[in-house]
């Protein structure tokens, strides 16, 4: 495949309460996002598991965003506070391996901001368009070093 | 010296049935090595053994008695006994149902290191005084000798203990500090880190006994053994290891005491141990939290405060 012609597919871990509610509105108010996107449903930012993410880079997702609500309005209260610290460990582990971290993204959106979710998702498959096509962590086969 | 108090003590435990099991050291029927010994009567004390060999993390058996009456006597090094409190923390077993046998420890001795040095040589000819350690009484570096946990060792003493055996070290006898351990890798360019470690993954076997070494490795199943769903293929791929190896890496973060156990266990000799002892330098760092060193604070995963770093969060 040539470059020209790929497209990047992005894995995004959304929450229930806030960003798949702020991804909705997005929708709902016909604000244009590129359609590189696909949402997976989460209870709380707080119920991922770093495995999840490692897994869908493992199965050829170009990138991962994972949104949840913002700091202070968490429907469970205090999972995106436990998920930051998580997600702070992981970015930094990332970065040590050598891994691209920024085909791992978080941010935090509410229900109200459908405007952020459409700007969000613009600068994430930006991000990873500038990357490329992922290889790292991809399965394979053959050792290739 | 202290081979013969440890014995008397442990012959003492079961007499007196303190205890029901000892789980300590014993000879090896190789040289330069020691194995596992779990005795549960008095006349099995005559093998027990306390040298410099002694690298196998002893916590790792407690899991193998959670759900049982036992009352255990525990050999325990500097780093055994962070595991051991990590154990008790996340009420793995409870205390009253331990006997810990505390040893300052003046560091192992890695064979290979040991008899490329000094390929003529018997155990008798090393010496540990307060200052280092001294071959036919010259002293030799450290590093010459021992494992690379214990040249990054910052508590040679238990921190936990019923009985300590032995004098208590000074704190950090070597100062080779986990910065500058790290410091080669740390150093290198993004892409050269993902060279060296994707090279290291490539060899690793998936044996697992870095997992099955580690005292705070418990789960009943193992994500990598998890068949429904399967997260990662049994078959040793490369992008499977580091899968494998990442997410244990996450597992532990928080919670790793630094034994360096995996990375003794390795038969293909990847520094795995390196992974956690990277998160483990971010947390004491970022949210001054030391795994296994007292039992009030709360572990870094399983609490947050307000002003946590979150910039890098859109």
């Amino acid at each position: 495949m040539s470059k020209s012609s790929w497209d990047p597919k992005i894995v995004a871990f959304l929450c229930h309460w806030c960003s798949y509610a702020g991804a909705d509105l997005a929708g709902v108010s016909r604000l244009q996002y590129p359609p590189n996107i696909r949402v997976i449903r989460v209870p709380c930012s707080g119920a991922i598991n770093p495995l999840y993410i490692f897994k869908a880079l493992r199965e050829g997702a170009d990138g991962v965003l994972v949104s949840g609500c913002h700091p202070g309005d968490c429907h469970y209260i205090s999972g995106n506070y436990y998920a930051r610290r998580k997600f702070y460990i992981l970015k930094e582990l990332l970065i040590w391996t050598g891994i691209e971290a920024d085909r791992i993204q978080f941010s935090w959106v509410s229900a109200s901001e459908g405007q952020k979710f459409s700007e969000v998702v613009t600068e994430v498959v930006n991000a990873v368009k500038l990357l490329g096509p992922s290889r790292k962590l991809v399965k394979e086969f053959s050792i290739n070093v | 010296m202290f081979e013969s108090i440890l014995k008397e003590l442990a012959k003492k435990l079961l007499r007196e049935k303190t205890v029901d099991l000892v789980i300590g050291y014993g000879s090896s029927q190789y040289p330069f090595r020691t194995e596992p010994l779990l005795i549960n009567k008095e006349e099995q004390v005559a093998t027990l053994t306390w040298n410099p060999f002694c690298g196998n993390n002893l916590a790792r058996y407690l899991k193998y008695y959670k759900n049982t009456q036992h009352k255990i006597a525990l050999m325990v090094k500097g780093c055994d006994s962070r595991a051991v409190q990590v154990l008790l923390k996340e009420d793995q077993i409870k205390r009253e149902r331990l006997y810990l046998i505390g040893l300052p420890c003046s560091g192992l001795v890695n064979q290979e290191k040991l008899l490329k040095q000094f390929p003529q040589t018997s155990l008798e000819d090393f010496e540990w005084k307060e200052s280092g350690w001294f071959y036919q009484g010259k002293k030799i570096n450290p590093s010459l000798l021992l494992e690379e946990t214990c040249l990054r060792c910052r508590h040679p003493n238990p921190t936990e203990y019923d009985e300590l055996v032995g004098e208590p070290m000074t704190d950090s006898p070597y100062q080779v500090y986990q910065q500058d351990y790290l410091e080669p890798v740390d150093s290198l360019s993004a892409e050269e880190r993902w060279n060296r470690w994707s090279k290291e993954m490539s060899k690793c076997i998936r044996c697992y006994a870095c997992r099955n070494s580690c005292p705070l490795c418990y789960c009943q199943e193992c994500f990598a053994e998890s068949t429904q769903p399967q997260w990662v293929s049994p078959a040793p791929i490369p992008s499977d290891n580091f899968l494998f190896h990442l997410v244990r890496t996450m597992h532990m973060a928080g919670r790793c005491v630094e034994c360096g156990a995996c990375e003794r266990a390795c038969p293909v000799s990847i520094p795995i141990a390196q992974l956690p002892l990277k998160v483990e330098a971010i947390i004491r760092e970022q949210f001054q939290f030391e795994a296994g060193t007292d039992q009030e604070s709360t572990a870094p995963l399983l609490t947050y405060q307000e002003n946590d770093p979150g910039d890098f969060i859109k």
